[in-house]
C-alpha cells in the first residue's frame, strides 16, 4: 500500500517567506526522519506559505473562477493531487483547469519551497 | 522637484519599470531602481542642466543601480540571475543619449492584472508601477491606508515572484479570462480618475494614462472588441472633462453641458474605436457603454435637443445584458425625459436592492424627480441625504443649487 502523509500547521510561526531559525530546525527534523524511513519514502516537499496560493473552482454549471489565496474548506475534501513541473504560474493554472472534477470542486495551486523563483518571476 | 519634472518623472515610470522588470524579472528591484534614479534626479537636477533626454537618463540610473543591488546580493550568497541576461552585448548606457528604453508596458500590464492576484491589489498594483502614481495618492483614491496600501502592494509583488507569475504577454487561448481581468481594472482606475470632475488633482491626471493603455492595448491585441469599447468609452469621457464644472467649480451634468467646450480631437478618436467596434459586430455591455457615451458625445451644441430617446433606448439594451441599480437609474433618469417625472420616480422607488439607501445617486436623482412633481418637502429631504453623501464638493454645490425653496 502506499499512503500520503498531509501536514497541517500553522504557517505564521515562520517567517512571512518561510526561511529563518524554526524552519532550520524543523527541516533537520525532517531530514532526519527521511534518513530513518530510507525506501519507504516516495516523496514529498514543503510548500511555500498560503499567500502564494492560486485556487481554481469549478462550479456546479462547470464554469471554472480563478482567486488569489489557498482553497476554502466548505464542503469538499481532499481527493487527491498531482505534483507537476511547470515553466510558470500560468502552465500549472492551464493544467489545473485539465484536473478532472465531477460537478463542483476546486484545485488549489501551491508552489514547492527551495526553488529558484527569480527566473520565473 | 518641479511640477513640470515631476511629470516628466512620472510619465517615464511605467516604461522603465516594465523594462528594467522584462530584463531583472524582478519587480521590487526594478521599481527600487527606479526610485535611486528618481532620488538622484531629484539631487542633480534642479542643482545642474536636466539631461537632453530625462527618461534615458533614469532609465540608464536606474539600471546601474539595479545591476549594483544584484551584484550586492550575489554578495551575500542570495540567487543570481544569469550574468548573460544582465549584461548586454555592448553597454548601451554609453552610447548615446537617445537610446532606446524597450516598450516592455503591455507584459507589465498582464502581471499587474493576472487573476491569479487579489482583484483589490490589481487596480493599485498598475497605477503603482504602469502609472508611477505615488503610494499616497493612491491610497487616497482607494479610501485605504497608506500603511493597508503598501501590505496589499507588498503581497501582491511577493505573489508574483514567489508563484511564478510570467512575465508574459498570455496565450490567445488564455485571452477571454486575462483581458477581463486587465480591462475591470481599468475600470477600476478609471472610475477614480473620472470621479474627480473638477480635474486638477492627481487622480484625475492618471485619466491621462489610461488613455495611453488603451491606446497601446487596442494596438497590440489580436481581437480587441472589449478593448476598443472601453478605450472609446475613456475617450468620450475624457473629452467631457473641460464642461464637467463651470467657473466656480460647480458639476454642471451631462445634458447641461456645452458640447463646443468638448474636446473635439478626443470624440473623433472614441468614434474611431466605436466605428471600428460597429463593424464587428459586438453586443455587450461595454459597447453598449460606449455607444451611450458616443450618442451624448454627438450632440452638436445646446440648441439641439438631448439625445433622450436613443439613450433610453440603449439603456433599455443595457438592462437586458446587466440588470442592477446603477443601469436602472441612469434608465430612470432618461425615462423622466421621455415618459415624464411620475413613471420615472414609481420604476425609481420599484428598484429592488437591500441597501438602496447608502446609494447616493440614488438620492439624488429621486431628489431631483420629487421636485418636478412639486413634492417640495420629500424632495428636500432627499437632497439633504445626497448632499450628506456626495463624493465631491463640485457634486454636493450643485444639489445645494437644486434643492427646491421652503
Amino acid at each position: 500500500m502506499q499512503y500520503i502523509l498531509l501536514i497541517y500547521e500553522d504557517e505564521s510561526i515562520y517567517a512571512p517567506d518561510k526561511t529563518g531559525e524554526l524552519l532550520n530546525t524543523v527541516v533537520a527534523g525532517h531530514m532526519a526522519l527521511v534518513q530513518e524511513l530510507g525506501p519507504k519514502r516516495l516523496g514529498g516537499a514543503g510548500l511555500q506559505n498560503t499567500d502564494t496560493a492560486t485556487t481554481i473552482r469549478t462550479a456546479a454549471d462547470g464554469s471554472k473562477t480563478m482567486h488569489d489565496g489557498p482553497f476554502a474548506e466548505t464542503r469538499e475534501q481532499l481527493g487527491g493531487y498531482y505534483l507537476i513541473e511547470a515553466a510558470d504560474l500560468d502552465e500549472a493554472i492551464a493544467i489545473a483547469r485539465r484536473v478532472p472534477i465531477y460537478r463542483e470542486g476546486a484545485v488549489e495551486i501551491r508552489p514547492l519551497l527551495g526553488q529558484d523563483q527569480r527566473k520565473s518571476g | 522637484m518641479s511640477p513640470e519634472l515631476d511629470r516628466i518623472v512620472r510619465a517615464a515610470a511605467g516604461r522603465i519599470i516594465a523594462a528594467l522588470t522584462a530584463r531583472f524579472r524582478d519587480l521590487d528591484l526594478a521599481e527600487e531602481g527606479f526610485a535611486d534614479a528618481c532620488e538622484a534626479a531629484a539631487r542633480t537636477w534642479p542643482a545642474g542642466e536636466v539631461p537632453a533626454d530625462p527618461a534615458a537618463w533614469l532609465y540608464r540610473v536606474a539600471t546601474r543601480r539595479a545591476l549594483d543591488a544584484v551584484r550586492r546580493r550575489a554578495v551575500h550568497g542570495r540567487l543570481l540571475p544569469d550574468e548573460s541576461e544582465l549584461e548586454p552585448a555592448c553597454e548601451p548606457e554609453w552610447q548615446d543619449e537617445d537610446m532606446l528604453i524597450p516598450d516592455e508596458r503591455l507584459r507589465l500590464i498582464f502581471v499587474c492584472c493576472h487573476p491569479a492576484i487579489a482583484p483589490e491589489s490589481r487596480a493599485a498594483l498598475t497605477l503603482r508601477l504602469v502609472c508611477g502614481l505615488a503610494a499616497r495618492d493612491i491610497a487616497a483614491s482607494f479610501l485605504i491606508s497608506e500603511a493597508t496600501l503598501h501590505q496589499r502592494l507588498t503581497r501582491a509583488k511577493r505573489k508574483i515572484g514567489q508563484a511564478g507569475i510570467p512575465f508574459a504577454v498570455p496565450v490567445p487561448a488564455e485571452w477571454p479570462e486575462r483581458l477581463e481581468a486587465v480591462l475591470s481594472t481599468l475600470e477600476v482606475a478609471y472610475a477614480k480618475a473620472h470621479a474627480d470632475a473638477a480635474g486638477n488633482t492627481l487622480q484625475a491626471s492618471f485619466a491621462g494614462d489610461i488613455l495611453t493603455l488603451t491606446e497601446a492595448l487596442a494596438a497590440m491585441l489580436p481581437d480587441p472588441s472589449e478593448v476598443l469599447a472601453f478605450a472609446a468609452l475613456v475617450r468620450f469621457a475624457e473629452a467631457r472633462r473641460p464642461a464637467r464644472v463651470d467657473r466656480n467649480g460647480m458639476m454642471i451634468p451631462l445634458s447641461e453641458q456645452d458640447p463646443a467646450l468638448w474636446d473635439r480631437a478626443l470624440i473623433e478618436a472614441g468614434d474611431r474605436y466605436l466605428h471600428r467596434l460597429r463593424n464587428m459586430e459586438i453586443t455587450g455591455t461595454r459597447a453598449l457603454q460606449a455607444a451611450l457615451h458616443g450618442v451624448w458625445c454627438a450632440r452638436p451644441s445646446l440648441a439641439n435637443p438631448p439625445p433622450w430617446p436613443t439613450i433610453l433606448a440603449l439603456y433599455d439594451a443595457l438592462l437586458r445584458e446587466r440588470d442592477d441599480v446603477i443601469v436602472r437609474l441612469n434608465r430612470a433618469v432618461a425615462l423622466a425625459e421621455v415618459a415624464g417625472p411620475a413613471i420615472a420616480l414609481a420604476e425609481l422607488d420599484a428598484i429592488a436592492c437591500p441597501r438602496l439607501d447608502l446609494f447616493q445617486p440614488w438620492h439624488a436623482v429621486r431628489a431631483d424627480l420629487l421636485n418636478r412633481l412639486g413634492r417640495k418637502a420629500e424632495s428636500r429631504a432627499a437632497y439633504a441625504r445626497a448632499i450628506e453623501m456626495a463624493e465631491g464638493e463640485a457634486e454636493a454645490a450643485w444639489l445645494r443649487g437644486r434643492m427646491p425653496a421652503d
